[in-house]
């Protein structure tokens, strides 16, 4: 039975509980001023963040929080925070903690690109932080960190699948028409295996890297976006992002990869 | 609409449609096979071989038509393993019998308000986890792994050399002759109804996934009804739905328990009902652990490799089908039949 007058022992428990609230909260405001956050303890993160001091708001990085394929997890990261009127993200990198080299990509973003949001699809082979550091045209940086929990493959339908030629079949998604200045999102994916370099072949040999290093777009010949990929990036890169052309445009999708191979593909653009 | 909520709700239709049928005829893989053994009485048998007659012959026309690749379907394996997929049928098949109906038959029964399939639904999703991705599955890839087998052939078609189409048309002949030679069956529209609708689902599906869900940038993944790993699947949604997108499978499973109660409601049919005693209870939760365990080795269920599997005439399809009906038999007839209460 429940006594209908609090007690002694109530009361004395909810001096405690009060206690233990406010010691919580006084760790939860300390957290901030410390920004301990897991980009400092990787070195290449913080090569990128060199000694600036990360504003934590702003950059937002969607990823599943549980993965059944590591091989392509889907990842989106954007930026909704607050910056001074000229000023843009101009640079959003990408890291992953645990695999075994930590770069995923870098993306150079210029006025042309419009809306800084950009989604792709990347390899994590185990439960892990990734990380994005963005930096804006002024020099302000801005981090964030989520943990992706990678479990080993659901049906396992990756037998051997058949390796996709490289660089074959470019496909781009061009939005019919842009209202100028308005940024409206293009998907783009190639055919490449991506390999990595560290992985066995049938043979016992390991197959040699191989993999797209440089994606870029350009309207009328300036360089609207521009990605550095490493081998966390799945096979068959996908790329999200945005542009906003002020113009009509010819705009040029360009991928290169490490044997020095292009794929080109071109597309009209309309504004009205 | 995006082409992935055009998956979604289309999964949640076609999941309506297989609560309400399975409501409203009692399809059951299980059921056909216990009358048939016991009582001689073949109808529920037949209707569920009519609607796996029904999605061959749809989904194999999907297929000559060019609209769905079957063989992108994780049935049509080159390189199963030889005992995980039989011995998955095998405990797959028996735990159906101890959990008295199938993963599918528990969500229809679920959304008739009984409680026993919750428990069932429960142990089959976490059993069906420890298995695909927990604890038991560094032991199942190492089963896998030592037991790979290297088929000259990934379907019925591949291995006999004959057109899918033609091999489709035959086989489905002769299922649906053997089905329809029974005047009892023709005379129970119950039960060709439900195995005329439940077919057409499984096609249904592959649409859905195939051709509505197509998307260079974005592919789906084709599938078609199937409930063990999806049954797992949507305990994780519920679970961790912010971090998660909702795909075809937890949709369909949420779709066959909404359109269950729908059809319980309207035929005044919903009874809560409870475990009778703590040895019911026992055997339930064993078949659910053991239909989650043998329906991830066998990469499916009575429905998936049972219809949506037989659909793409794979291999695997066979090899797990006969090792859920041994199983059954194992459970029903005996020597391991635990006596019904």
């Amino acid at each position: 039975m429940r006594p209908d007058r609090p007690t002694h022992h109530d009361a004395a428990r909810r001096r405690l509980l009060r206690g233990l609230v406010a010691a919580v909260a006084a760790i939860g405001l300390a957290t901030p001023a410390m920004a301990e956050g897991p980009w400092q303890r990787l070195d290449a993160a913080r090569s990128v963040l060199g000694d600036a001091e990360p504003v934590t708001q702003g950059l937002v990085l969607d990823l599943p929080h549980v993965s059944e394929d590591g091989a392509s997890v889907s990842l989106t990261v954007g930026f909704d925070g607050e910056l001074a009127d000229d000023d843009y993200i101009s640079r959003i990198d990408l890291f992953a903690t645990a695999n075994p080299s930590p770069e995923i990509a870098t993306f150079h973003l210029t006025p042309l690109s419009g809306k800084p949001e950009i989604s792709t699809r990347v390899r994590l082979n185990e439960t892990q932080q990734v990380i994005a550091i963005a930096t804006s045209h002024q020099g302000e940086r801005f981090a964030t960190a989520r943990e992706v929990r990678i479990t080993v493959s659901g049906c396992l339908m990756r037998n051997g699948a058949d390796q996709p030629e490289p660089l074959s079949n470019p496909r781009v998604s061009v939005p019919a028409r842009f209202s100028p200045g308005q940024p409206e999102a293009v998907r783009t994916l190639i055919n490449h295996p991506m390999e990595t370099g560290l992985r066995e072949g049938p043979d016992g040999e390991i197959v040699p890297r191989h993999i797209i290093e440089r994606f870029t777009v350009s309207l009328n010949g300036e360089t609207a976006f521009e990605a550095d990929l490493h081998q966390s990036v799945s096979a068959s890169p996908y790329l999200l992002f945005y542009l906003s052309p002020e113009q009509d445009s010819e705009a040029v999708f360009e991928w290169q990869d490490d044997t020095g191979s292009t794929a080109r593909h071109e597309a009209a653009i309309e504004t009205s | 609409m995006s082409h992935t909520e055009l998956v979604v709700w289309s999964a949640a239709l076609i999941g309506l449609c297989f609560g309400a049928a399975g409501q409203a005829t009692g399809f059951c893989l299980m059921r056909g096979l216990a009358n048939s053994w016991t009582l001689g009485d073949t109808r529920k048998l037949r209707s569920f071989v009519l609607a796996m007659a029904v999605a061959l012959l749809g989904s194999q026309a999907l297929a000559a038509s060019g609209l769905v690749a079957l063989e992108a379907s994780h049935y049509a394996s080159a390189t199963p393993s030889w005992l995980a997929i039989p011995l998955g049928g095998v405990l797959f098949g028996y735990g159906m019998t101890l959990a008295n109906g199938c993963g599918a038959r528990a969500l229809v029964l679920l959304g008739s308000g009984n409680l026993r399939s919750f428990v069932v639904l429960t142990c089959l999703g976490l059993a069906a986890y420890m298995a695909l991705s927990g604890v038991l599955a560094p032991l199942r890839i190492w089963l896998e792994g030592m037991t790979t087998l290297v088929l000259p052939a990934r379907d019925l078609p591949g291995a006999v050399g004959v057109p899918a189409w033609l091999t489709a048309l035959v086989l489905g002949g002769i299922l649906l002759a053997w089905v329809f030679s029974s005047a009892a069956f023709r005379a129970s529209p119950r039960d060709w109804l439900g195995g005329l609708i439940i077919g057409l689902l499984v096609p249904a599906g592959w649409y859905a996934t195939g051709v509505l869900g197509h998307d260079d940038f974005e592919p789906v993944r084709l599938a078609s009804l199937t409930f063990i790993a999806p049954i797992g699947e949507s305990l994780q949604y519920l679970m961790l739905s912010t971090g998660t997108r909702l795909g075809f499978g937890v949709s369909v499973v949420g779709g066959v328990i909404v359109g269950a109660l729908a059809m319980a409601l309207l035929r005044r049919d919903l009874i809560l009902r409870a475990f009778d005693g703590p040895g019911q209870m026992l055997r339930s939760m064993t078949g659910g652990a053991l239909m989650g365990i043998g329906g991830v080795m066998a990469l499916g269920c009575s429905i998936g490799q049972g219809l949506s599997g037989m659909s793409t005439l794979a291999l695997t399809a066979f090899a797990a089908l006969a090792g859920i009906v041994a199983g059954a038999r194992l459970g029903i007839v005996g020597p391991l039949a635990l006596s019904n209460n």
